[in-house]
């Protein structure tokens, strides 16, 4: 499941010639991290737009494959299809699965360097405990 | 002890009042008793982060500073997200602390549909006194942002009375940092003023301590109850009981409080019903010049000039690159070379002071669950929102517009406007977040249809306030916080007279 989940991130946010995508970046841990703190609503949300997003490139560049067997260029339509797909919970699900990728990707230091955004220190853990 | 967090082992204690959460209610609530003389221990479902304890990410503010991750969604026609804090300090923490006073219309209003009237006059009063406790004031110039500039030049040019928002910021340096809790310290959010003040007067704040029952002898509400909740693991800790001997003041969010009251055994039939917000959405300038919208005051610019008619209003809105990539249509390597523009784009919003009326439940597991969809007229007040916005870029000298309006093309020129105006009337075709939250145990002199009365006692019920958004019963078209503080100190000293 981590590995098709990988692979979806990485087919919406790709790497370009300006920024670095979500392959280039420590996915792994950002899947960990973001499956042990996230809430069961957000997981929910985000495993039911995985499911579509592997399902439906039959209906987005009419291929009966999973996504994950796309070769890479109709999976780039593919990403960018599913994500304004005529059917409202196919394309708000998707938007969940982009959500999720992006606090990956745009907080990213190479992405910031590229909008002219300072790098983001590491989120302290504490809180007043006593 | 002044401050205890979560533990295994069960806790206990008795105070004269204790207060059910921490943001611009119970704070305020909660300080206001804390300064008579009384013994106040304030209860919060959130963990207590100082400023140094802020997360930088857009992931360690929605993992440790908004309720449930900001997942928690209407469930109506389309599915819009609702925002709101959980910490000590509530929404407060996150939020652009945008002081805007209660209008003068609100007040006839409440007092001709609900029959509560005398709020005037210790409302203003108190908001007039929280503007110079907590610093209110406009937005330095300085620390404006490209984008706010831009806004009030395209106001000023369109000729709509527009303005500086005021917010409770001392020396705003412009870091666009509001909705990630403000590190500099100069946000004056009500753990760092309120609640720090509360325990310097002798009271006692319970964090990661969500209430699960508000505890009665009889019709009289005698203390809470409930579990610690682990921050970071989630789990549950020990029980902890806290005795009132005056009384109990809930402030637990429009999305919890009803729920709290019901779970207590309060059965009246206006509970959790008169759900009311303003649902918003915003459109994107493309300018030629580098505006860098995440540089300076997240909110800096508003209009109330449509408030009355058609019932907008108008802010700008700073969104960090992990919210515009998901904000943006497309994926793929579509959305990167969109993405690309990142630094020349303005996001400015329209929010609806929207007639549509929602209810909170309980779902199946205990949780809040919203039931809310936008009618016909607020999705055409949207619509027309929209395009005020997107004329107002076109004049600040915006080269395109994004109005991110599935079904209509990506970006629309100056002379497309009109595309927009003809824009769908379906909530699902729009991205859109639900703020601003009002009602659920509204204000009103009828038990039949209201939950308080006008000092916010729950009816029927001894020594039981409610003084958070939840009583208000109307929609007020301006930014919320001050009313609430407004209203909360109003009901404490109300309760310390009593």
């Amino acid at each position: 499941m981590t590995a098709i989940l990988k692979h979806a991130l990485c087919a919406l946010y790709p790497r370009t010639d300006f920024f670095p995508g979500l392959g280039d970046m420590d996915l792994d841990r950002f899947v960990r991290e973001f499956r042990r703190d996230a809430s069961a609503m957000l997981l929910l949300g985000m495993y039911a737009g995985l499911v579509l997003f592997v399902l439906t490139p039959v209906l987005t560049v009419y291929v009966p494959l999973p996504s994950f067997l796309l070769p890479r260029s109709l999976l780039d339509r593919h990403a960018s299809r599913a994500a304004t797909f005529p059917l409202y919970p196919l394309r708000s699900l998707i938007l969940v699965l982009k959500l999720v990728a992006g606090l990956c990707w745009g907080a990213h230091p190479l992405v910031r360097e590229r909008l002219g955004l300072p790098p983001l220190p590491a989120d302290p853990q504490e809180w007043r405990r006593a | 002890m002044s401050h205890v967090s979560y533990r295994r082992e069960p806790y206990s204690g008795e105070t004269d009042y204790v207060v059910v959460g921490s943001g611009a209610g119970g704070a305020v609530a909660a300080v206001e008793l804390a300064r008579s003389g009384a013994r106040v221990t304030l209860v919060e479902a959130g963990a207590w982060r100082d400023p140094e304890h802020y997360p930088h990410s857009v992931y360690g503010a929605l993992h440790h500073l908004f309720d449930d991750w900001g997942s928690l969604v209407a469930r109506g026609r389309a599915m819009w997200p609702i925002v709101q804090g959980r910490c000590v300090g509530g929404t407060t923490v996150i939020n652009s602390a945008i002081c805007v006073r209660t209008p003068e219309d609100i007040f006839a209003q409440w007092a001709r549909e609900h029959g509560i009237s005398g709020l005037r006059d210790a409302v203003l009063g108190h908001q007039e006194d929280l503007e110079r406790e907590l610093c209110a004031s406009p937005v330095p110039p300085q620390s404006a942002g490209r984008a706010n500039h831009l806004a009030l030049l395209g106001a000023n040019q369109l000729g709509y009375e527009s303005h500086v928002i005021t917010r409770y910021v001392k020396g705003c340096a412009g870091t666009g940092q509001c909705l990630q809790g403000c590190r500099g310290l100069k946000k004056q959010s009500l753990n760092v003023t309120f609640v720090r003040e509360v325990t310097e007067r002798g009271g006692e704040v319970l964090s990661c301590a969500p209430v699960d029952r508000i505890l009665f002898e009889g019709k009289r509400a005698v203390g809470v109850s409930g579990r610690f909740r682990d921050e970071a693991t989630r789990r549950r800790g020990g029980k902890f009981v806290l005795r009132a001997r005056r009384g109990v003041v809930v402030a637990a969010s429009v999305t919890r409080s009803p729920l709290l009251l019901r779970r207590s055994g309060v059965a009246l039939p206006a509970l959790g019903k008169f759900f009311r917000a303003h649902p918003g959405t915003g459109v994107f300038g493309v300018y030629d010049e580098i505006v860098d919208m995440n540089v300076g005051a997240t909110q800096g610019w508003a209009s109330t000039a449509f408030r009355s008619e058609p019932g907008l209003k108008l802010e700008t809105l700073s969104l960090p690159p992990e919210m515009v990539a998901s904000r943006l249509s497309g994926g793929g390597t579509e959305l990167l070379r969109k993405l690309r523009e990142y630094r020349h784009l303005a996001m400015w919003v329209a929010a609806v002071r929207a007639e549509s009326v929602g209810e909170v439940r309980a779902g199946l597991f205990g949780q809040p669950v919203v039931r809310y969809s936008l009618d016909r007229a607020d999705m055409e007040r949207l619509r027309h929102g929209l395009v005020l916005v997107a004329r107002t870029h076109f004049a600040a000298g915006a080269r395109r517009i994004i109005p991110g309006v599935y079904g209509l093309p990506y970006s629309l020129g100056p002379d497309e406007v009109k595309v927009l105006e003809q824009g769908p009337l379906d909530p699902r075709d729009y991205v859109g977040v639900i703020s601003h939250l009002f009602g659920g145990c509204v204000m009103g002199s009828d038990p039949a249809r209201s939950v308080v009365d006008d000092r916010g006692r729950v009816h029927g019920y001894e020594g039981l306030v409610v003084c958070d958004a939840s009583v208000i019963p109307t929609n007020l078209g301006v930014n919320p916080q001050h009313t609430i503080m407004g209203l909360a100190r109003t009901f404490a000293r109300r309760l310390l007279d009593a």
